[in-house]
């Protein structure tokens, strides 16, 4: 225990106090939600008020993984969750390390490029949506138009689902390459320019300087990147919702989890809302999120021990 | 990199001095390309928010023949902008408020180690990240405390930032423990020493969590979308999907009431450009 200052007996209490209002606030609205999804799992819950609850096993389990049509489609969420992720993740991380080795150089102008890059994360999905859906209109919008001078044609977010889902990627990754860029810039700047220099002076090539220099001290930053791109990815759906709407064939289990528990537009509470189900359907994203995550972390955690030792 | 490699034989100072004028080069070709990747949608946007509907159908990407700002009206009326926009005010400013001054008495006590088990504490909320999403058990507590369909339930749901209460531990650390004690020996209070001497000096640190918390509460959509169905609680998102769902296929009205939502987000964004910036990489430097 800290030294406390300012006083003893009852004024001891004061930060305990003061503390509450906001730790309690997270515990009963936030944290204990969360972990209650665990429990809500079990149960056949409806979004009814009053409605009375039952307990029912692995039942939603069992409906997910091994009933039907209905755990085909599930599995098939699953994959494309997977794939978004692999995708998104790739290419956002990718980008962003290029993105801000480009913009971190002594150039005239960078700074707006920068500020360019970033502002779509500010936006959020639905303007970002918008501004898309509005860019790629089939029926003779910008891009149609654009693309059309080649010869080609679209349907974009409307065409065939596996299209559709690629142009959602292709948004994804353009709403949040920034904030990549902007992680690796600050990275960046805590390597000492007196390594580059130094480098330079032995006249390394820049792929050479990048390799030894560059690459191996970004490590703490490149796993800060990946990880969030991973878990995000992973839960990423409300481009979904403004680009796509539930359209079968592109639905990721985010988005699975909602639909399922508050009815597909949502609005009034209906008894089609499978609150139960859904929690299940969360626990089955969590725990992907929860693979995945441990396992980059201990492979990156790793690969940090032997780079930095 | 195949550049550097190709004018390797090259004498050493013609070979630096090309290089170096190729990665120049292809840098501004990359930034260009991107630029437009980037601002061309949003320049579009402009572009058909002040076109009429039958010149855009004709050609969507043509300059306008004459400026229609009537667009920007007929959105700000059709939209029901003033209702949902004080609305996302209120929503924004009263939660972003409330969370702070809770989040500071929080955080401070946390970073100083004056409550018993702060580390366990403070973990609590930076698994968060990873936890399963709240939203069904969320649900059914605000179903069965009537709060369902209520701004004040709706506020209550963003009185929570987990991430922002670690950025505000992590600059309280930075304040030397000095301090404490010699406001405690003039006889301030805990209370009072908070409000008035660790507050200011860590407004950096409040700055960054506000901008983060309002940017969030002001683009939330999947929130409104489930806890509020009267169209009067609405705010600007869930809004905006209502009249995209109305006025889906007039594309320079739609346009119009896009920009207007946008606006007011980059020019924030341009005035706290640095505190948002620090914010969402905070963290991420020390790993």
């Amino acid at each position: 225990m800290v030294n406390y200052h300012f006083g003893r007996g009852r004024a001891r209490l004061a930060p305990y106090l003061l503390l509450l209002p906001g730790f309690l606030f997270y515990l009963v609205i936030s944290l204990g939600p969360s972990i209650a999804t665990a429990a809500y799992s079990f149960t056949d819950a409806t979004g009814i008020k009053g409605a009375p609850v039952h307990f029912v096993g692995l039942e939603n389990y069992r409906e997910f993984l091994f009933m039907g049509q209905a755990s085909r489609d599930n599995y098939d969420a699953l994959l494309r969750t997977l794939i978004f992720c692999f995708f998104v993740t790739t290419i956002q991380f990718t980008l962003g390390l290029v993105m801000a080795l480009i913009v971190n150089q002594k150039l005239k102008g960078v700074n707006f490029f920068r500020t360019i890059y970033f502002m779509p994360v500010i936006l959020g999905a639905v303007i970002q949506g918008l501004i898309w859906s509005l860019f790629l209109y089939p029926m003779g919008g910008p891009m149609a138009q654009l693309i059309g001078l080649f010869g080609l044609e679209s349907e974009f977010l409307g065409g065939q689902p596996a299209q559709a889902f690629a142009w959602v990627m292709f948004v994804q990754i353009w709403a949040n390459m920034g904030i990549t860029m902007m992680i690796f810039i600050a990275g960046l700047q805590t390597i000492p320019t007196e390594l580059y220099e130094a480098a330079r002076i032995d006249g390394a090539s820049s792929w050479s300087v990048f390799r030894n220099v560059t690459w191996p001290l970004l490590t703490p930053v490149t796993n800060t990147n990946l990880l969030l791109n991973l878990i995000g990815s992973l839960q990423a759906w409300q481009l979904f919702l403004v680009l796509l709407g539930y359209r079968n064939g592109t639905q990721v289990l985010g988005y699975l989890i909602f639909a399922q528990g508050f009815g597909q537009t949502s609005g009034s509470v209906t008894s089609s809302f499978r609150q139960g189900y859904a929690a299940a359907a969360s626990i089955v994203l969590f725990l992907l999120v929860l693979v995945i995550g441990l396992t980059a972390q201990t492979l990156l955690k790793r690969r940090e021990e032997r780079i930095i030792g | 990199m195949s550049t550097a490699a190709a004018t390797r034989p090259a004498t050493k100072k013609a070979s630096a001095t090309r290089r170096i004028d190729w990665t120049k080069v292809a840098s501004y070709l990359v930034l260009i390309v991107f630029a437009i990747i980037y601002l061309g949608p949003l320049l579009m946007l402009l572009n058909t928010a002040l076109k009429t509907l039958p010149e855009f159908m004709k050609n969507a990407t043509a300059l306008p023949t004459t400026l229609r700002f009537e667009n920007f009206a007929d959105a700000w009326t059709k939209a029901n902008f003033p209702r949902y926009l004080t609305n996302t005010m209120i929503y924004t400013a009263s939660a972003t408020i409330i969370y702070l001054i809770t989040a500071v008495f929080v955080a401070f006590p946390i970073a100083r180690g004056y409550v018993r088990g702060a580390g366990a504490i403070l973990t609590l909320y930076v698994i968060a990240l990873f936890l399963p999403v709240a939203l069904i058990p969320q649900f059914q507590l605000m179903l069965g405390l009537g709060l369902y369909n209520s701004p004040v339930g709706y506020v209550m749901l963003f009185l929570i930032n987990p991430i922002g209460v670690v950025i505000l531990v992590n600059y309280v650390k930075t304040l030397p423990r000095e301090l404490d004690e010699a406001a405690a020996l003039d006889g301030c209070g805990y209370l009072r020493f908070v409000t008035t001497i660790v507050i200011p000096l860590i407004r950096p640190a409040i700055a960054t969590v506000a901008v983060l918390h309002a940017i969030g509460i002001w683009n939330e959509l999947i929130l409104p979308t489930i806890y509020l169905t009267n169209k009067d609680f609405y705010p600007i998102t869930r809004g905006m999907i209502v009249f995209q769902g109305v006025y889906g296929s007039n594309w320079p009205t739609l346009a119009a009431a896009v920009l207007i939502m946008t606006l007011p987000m980059v020019i924030i964004f341009l005035v706290l450009q640095r505190q948002i910036v620090s914010g969402l990489t905070s963290g991420a430097v020390k790993g």
